[in-house]
């Protein structure tokens, strides 16, 4: 029945549309809120009258975003470039070579990563501040030199679906192990190393419960999502202000998804589809 | 686990985990004992000459910041080998983390009543140094001579003090006929009834006094402080036993009613923050408040033209509390145990406690209370009539504050939490409620001294 | 440090569910040579540091974990042997643990399945979409990258009671708009308003998923006259099951360590900010609506500096959460290959 065929195209669509237009309303407001005066904010208006533009000045002046957004940088960076070095290798090693331990390996992978890290908190910031750096990013960054489960079991997933060919052909070649994960199976996984980057960069760009439990105390080194959460405390119904911080907190996540959609959509259907 | 189970536990790994725990519990006991180590002897004689770093945490922001940076400029000048670095705007849970991580922290800043109890016990003894450079006990005046030792250790000295009283807007209250202020609960809630608008579809335009707990500085030991209450016996709860709490309370749920809890909540949600500018009593939405002596200097900042006066709070009549006193709490300051630099980190607490000029100097920067009787007296000291009314309060005899205890501001922490659900509700069962709030609080302190 | 971040799930979900199944190639056929000492020590150079790691930041922290919940420890002096009194107050005294593990069971039990319903129902609606796949998939996708503390903020403004644009445009409806954050009966389902917002992460995988399942199966359903409905309930979710079960999972462990979303509503929304007004003043607001267990897991650690309380109280964490993960390896048969 071709009537109602189109019947239900139009209501499918009435209803993504509806829904469209509710995921989007938070956006719009908070952007638009993020033009007000601070007057203005507290009127329950709609729409800016007039445009401030000052928000995102004065954001920069109240607030030392910069600094924010450089420690958030060398938190998600460092973090990122570490758990490569010595995620990557692991991660080879456990889809690849065959050894006694390797189902008891996997499943401490698998449990390590399900586990709320909650559990090893209390031991963990004991240790932390036996060795005097709570307050500083080390407690936060250190751990990914030692391997994230997470990270690990994403690119094992990855390395599993490169054919075991290309590996033999480089072992006749004369290649060690080392020369087939750098020569062979990195440049293959390209895709998957840079999904667990961008997930792992993520994660720690979001982070607010680390920064919470080891560098709130030094403004010096608070990252742009727990500085954030604080900005509201000293300017609690300046609304414009803080809504223009919160915009430009959001940024930089949207445009480097942007700019990495590609890889980002590629790399999780490389993940799931394929299997 | 069964056979079912597809994961059976895999052999090696229980001889791993034997080998694990047992190397756990080794590196937990070298670990854990990097123990705070006890105060060392003191120098018999002090310093001739000081240097090095202190590290000075405390919790003041802004332009109160301000002011205790212009103190410690003063300390550098008169020893212009010691750098003081400080850490500014930082809570007090922080700080007490802080210091018992290993942070690097010389001399803390916190609030007595909330911190003293959990943090006494990283800070230095401070007798033996008082007793070194003459620095007698009864420098101090009011209460808190005393309350900033915890357990039998001097741990802290007092800074200056907070006194909490009553703020009325003058042209609010004259608009409504009203020339002096409420000087019981009663006439205070009779006021602000009258003093409270309605718009038009029925929220409030101008409230005459917000009753609800948690609103700015409305906490129990606050309100409790106005009405004679008592907190503990022999270091345990005992709430439920007193009187006046029980019809405190009543009294502030019936007010509540009398206006509308969602109303209320209503009306709070869109005010402007207590510290900002737009603070509701400044900003002329609320025509009474309790509130700090502090505010007299934030109104001289922020809203210089505000016609108001201050009062003592009133009090619950047949209390036993006298009118004139209130609630009073205050800033300490202290040495941590573990600060490497001791003798300069003295210096800095003797000098903010018991130097005249500093200590005038951050009552009038602060518009805090001084604790130190010779900046009470001090002509230099700028008090304005309604800044007065808090020196006067704080050397009334009816003034109070809740008690030091191992669980720092847990125990009015737990009151509040009551109190704040109580009002929501329909009321009733106070008494057993109350009975509840002192077992809970009796088991926290359990908890704390378990050995 | 991982968090409670969702977007961490994307890549978890999707890639076990998918790769549980098969795992062919970890296992090549043994191996008819012995190894010799210089690939013995590349392979060992390729695993010593997440070796150390493993060690160092999972298995000691646990096992003294343990150690520390039968002590009282504040970090300040030594652990003092106390026994089972840590799990006496959690179990039969402490006044908050119950409520935080209440609205803790909240969000297990109501965010997660609704948070699940609504994705499956936007990438149903999405498989559906030829042109534009791309455009509506980034939309959706799009809120679940918002920092969550933003979206929190954010959140928390639009539905201020008296000033956010939400009641604003109620009340233009002659509606009275309710407290929501403000509202401690009402604070739980404002953050489930956020979460399923969020969704973006849960969604994008189901709709793999979807577009996964085999063609041919509906078709030859269609040949049968099956309706819309039946092959729904008969193709598609024993085709997706697997995921879904992993999703669930994944959600349930991300729900029992509910803190960053709570914790920023209750201090935006509170409003409240000074001298003394400590983070344990603020958590939980209002009326403790939005305490989470690990919310009072941090107070009662880091701020109250209780550690082996709160070490008793990651023990409990633990427990439950190791039940939840024995659920999915269980029944998933993840190491069905490997193990027996």
């Amino acid at each position: 029945m071709p009537t109602k065929r189109a019947l239900s195209y139009v209501a499918e669509h009435a209803l993504l549309l509806a829904l469209a237009f509710v995921f989007l309303v938070p956006v719009v407001f908070v952007v638009l809120t993020s033009f007000m005066g601070g007057n203005q904010t507290l009127t329950g208006a709609l729409w800016p009258n007039p445009f401030e533009w000052s928000n995102y000045t004065k954001a920069f002046d109240t607030a030392p975003l910069g600094r924010w957004f450089a420690n958030s940088l060398l938190y998600a960076g460092t973090s990122t470039l570490l758990m490569l070095v010595s995620s990557v290798p692991v991660a080879y090693v456990l889809a690849k070579v065959r050894f006694r331990f390797s189902g008891v390996a996997f499943f401490v992978v698998i449990v390590a990563m399900l586990l709320p890290p909650q559990v090893t908190q209390v031991p963990l910031y004991a240790v932390w501040a036996h060795f005097r750096v709570v307050g500083t990013f080390w407690p936060l960054i250190l751990p990914h030199l030692f391997g994230s489960a997470f990270s690990i079991f994403l690119l094992r997933q990855f390395f599993l679906s490169i054919p075991k060919e290309y590996i033999d052909a480089a072992r006749m070649d004369g290649n060690g192990e080392w020369g087939i994960l750098l020569r062979i199976m990195v440049p293959m996984a390209k895709p998957g190393i840079a999904a667990a980057s961008i997930f792992m960069f993520f994660q720690c760009w979001n982070d607010y419960y680390g920064p919470l439990l080891y560098t709130s105390e030094n403004p010096d080194n608070w990252p742009i999502a727990y500085g954030l959460a604080s900005f509201h405390g000293s300017h609690s119904t300046d609304w414009g202000v803080i809504m223009a911080v919160t915009t430009l907190a959001t940024l930089p996540v949207v445009v480097v998804f942007f700019f990495a959609q590609r890889t980002f959509v590629q790399g999780i259907t490389l993940t799931g589809v394929k299997g | 686990m069964t056979s079912a189970n597809p994961i059976p536990p895999p052999r090696p790994l229980r001889r791993a985990g034997a080998l694990l725990i047992a190397l756990a519990a080794g590196a937990t006991l070298a670990l854990s004992g990097c123990a705070v180590a006890e105060d060392g002897p003191v120098a018999a004689a002090a310093p001739t000459h000081l240097s090095g770093t202190v590290q000075l945490w405390h919790h003041y922001n802004g332009r109160e910041a301000k002011v205790i940076a212009s103190i410690v400029d003063d300390f550098e000048q008169r020893h212009p080998d010691v750098r003081v670095r400080v850490h500014a705007g930082q809570q007090d849970t922080k700080i007490t983390q802080v210091v018992s991580s290993g942070g690097d922290v010389d001399v803390m800043l916190t609030n007595v009543n909330a911190t003293l109890g959990t943090a006494c016990k990283t800070m230095s003894d401070l007798a033996p140094y008082m007793r070194r450079d003459g620095v007698p006990d009864d420098a101090f005046q009011g209460i808190f001579a005393q309350a900033t030792a915890f357990e039998g250790r001097r741990c802290s000295l007092p800074t200056t003090s907070d006194v909490y009283g009553l703020y009325y807007n003058t042209r609010l209250l004259a608009e409504a006929g009203y020339t002096t202020p409420p000087r019981t609960l009663r006439e205070l809630e009779d006021m602000a009834l009258k003093l409270t608008t309605y718009k038009s579809d029925g929220s409030i335009g101008t409230l005459g006094f917000n009753p609800l707990i948690g609103f700015q500085q409305n906490t129990s030991a606050t309100l409790g402080g106005t009405a004679g209450v008592t907190w503990t016996k022999d270091g345990d709860s005992a709430v439920a036993d007193s009187p006046q709490w029980a019809e405190l309370i009543a009294w502030q749920h019936d007010f509540v009613r009398k206006i509308g809890y969602d109303k209320l909540k209503t009306f709070t949600a869109g005010l402007g923050d207590e510290w900002s500018a737009n603070n509701p009593f400044q900003n002329g939405r609320v025509a009474m408040t309790l509130d700090g002596e502090w505010r007299v200097a934030f109104i001289e900042e922020q809203a210089p033209r505000l016609e108001y006066g201050t009062a003592p709070f009133p009090v619950l009549a047949g209390s036993g509390q006298e009118y004139g006193g209130g609630f009073v709490s205050a800033a300490d300051i202290g040495v941590a145990k573990r600060s490497g630099n001791k003798e300069a980190a003295w210096a800095l607490v003797k000098y903010m406690t018991t130097d005249t000029d500093a200590a005038v100097k951050l009552a009038n920067g602060l518009k805090n209370i001084p604790t130190l009787k010779s900046a009470v007296a001090s002509p230099a000291l700028q008090a304005s009539p309604q800044y007065r009314t808090f020196i006067e309060a704080s050397a009334h005899p009816a003034g109070n504050t809740s008690p030091v205890t191992e669980i720092g501001s847990t125990l009015t922490a737990t009151m509040d939490d009551f109190w704040t659900d109580y009002q929501r509700g329909s009321g009733g069962n106070l008494k057993r409620r109350l009975e509840k709030v002192d077992t809970d609080i009796d088991n926290a302190l359990g908890l704390r001294r378990a050995k | 440090m991982p968090d409670a971040n969702p977007i961490a799930t994307v890549p978890r979900a999707r890639a076990a569910a998918h790769h549980t199944p098969n795992t062919p190639e970890a296992h090549p056929k043994r191996a008819g040579r012995r190894r010799t000492l210089r690939s013995r020590l590349s392979i060992g150079s390729m695993v010593i540091l997440p070796l150390i790691g493993l060690v160092a930041f999972f298995l000691y922290p646990l096992c003294a974990n343990l150690y520390y919940s039968f002590t009282n420890y504040d970090l300040v002096g030594s652990p003092k042997w106390i026994g089972l009194r840590n799990y006496d107050y959690l179990f039969t005294q402490d006044p908050r643990v119950g409520g935080a593990a209440r609205n803790t069971l909240w969000f297990v039990v109501i965010l997660v399945p609704v948070r699940m319903a609504s994705s499956l129902g936007i990438a149903l609606l999405l498989t559906r979409r030829k042109r534009a796949a791309g455009f509506w998939r980034t939309l959706f996708y799009l809120p679940a990258l918002v920092p969550p503390v933003a979206s929190v903020v954010g959140f928390v403004f639009l539905f201020n009671p008296g000033t956010g644009p939400i009641n604003t445009l109620l009340r233009k409806f002659g509606i009275d708009g309710p407290l929501w954050f403000n509202d401690p009966s009402l604070s739980k389902p404002s953050l489930l308003l956020l979460g399923v917002w969020m969704m973006g992460d849960v969604m994008v995988i189901f709709l793999a998923a979807l577009l996964d399942v085999p063609k041919d199966q509906y078709e030859a359903a269609e040949l049968d006259g099956a309706s819309a409905r039946q092959k729904f309930r008969f193709i598609t979710l024993p085709n997706i099951s697997p995921v879904l079960l992993f999703s669930a999972v994944t959600g349930v462990i991300a729900a029992l360590q509910y803190f960053t979303e709570a914790a920023v509503a209750s201090s935006v929304a509170n409003g409240k900010t000074g001298i003394d007004a400590g983070p344990d003043r603020l958590l939980g607001y209002p009326n403790d609506s939005l305490l989470t267990y690990t919310q009072w897991m941090y107070v009662q650690g880091f701020n109250s500096f209780q550690l082996g309380y709160a070490a008793a109280m990651a023990v409990v964490l633990f427990v439950v959460a190791a039940a939840v993960i024995a659920v999915l390896l269980r029944r998933a048969g993840m190491f069905q290959q490997k193990g027996a």
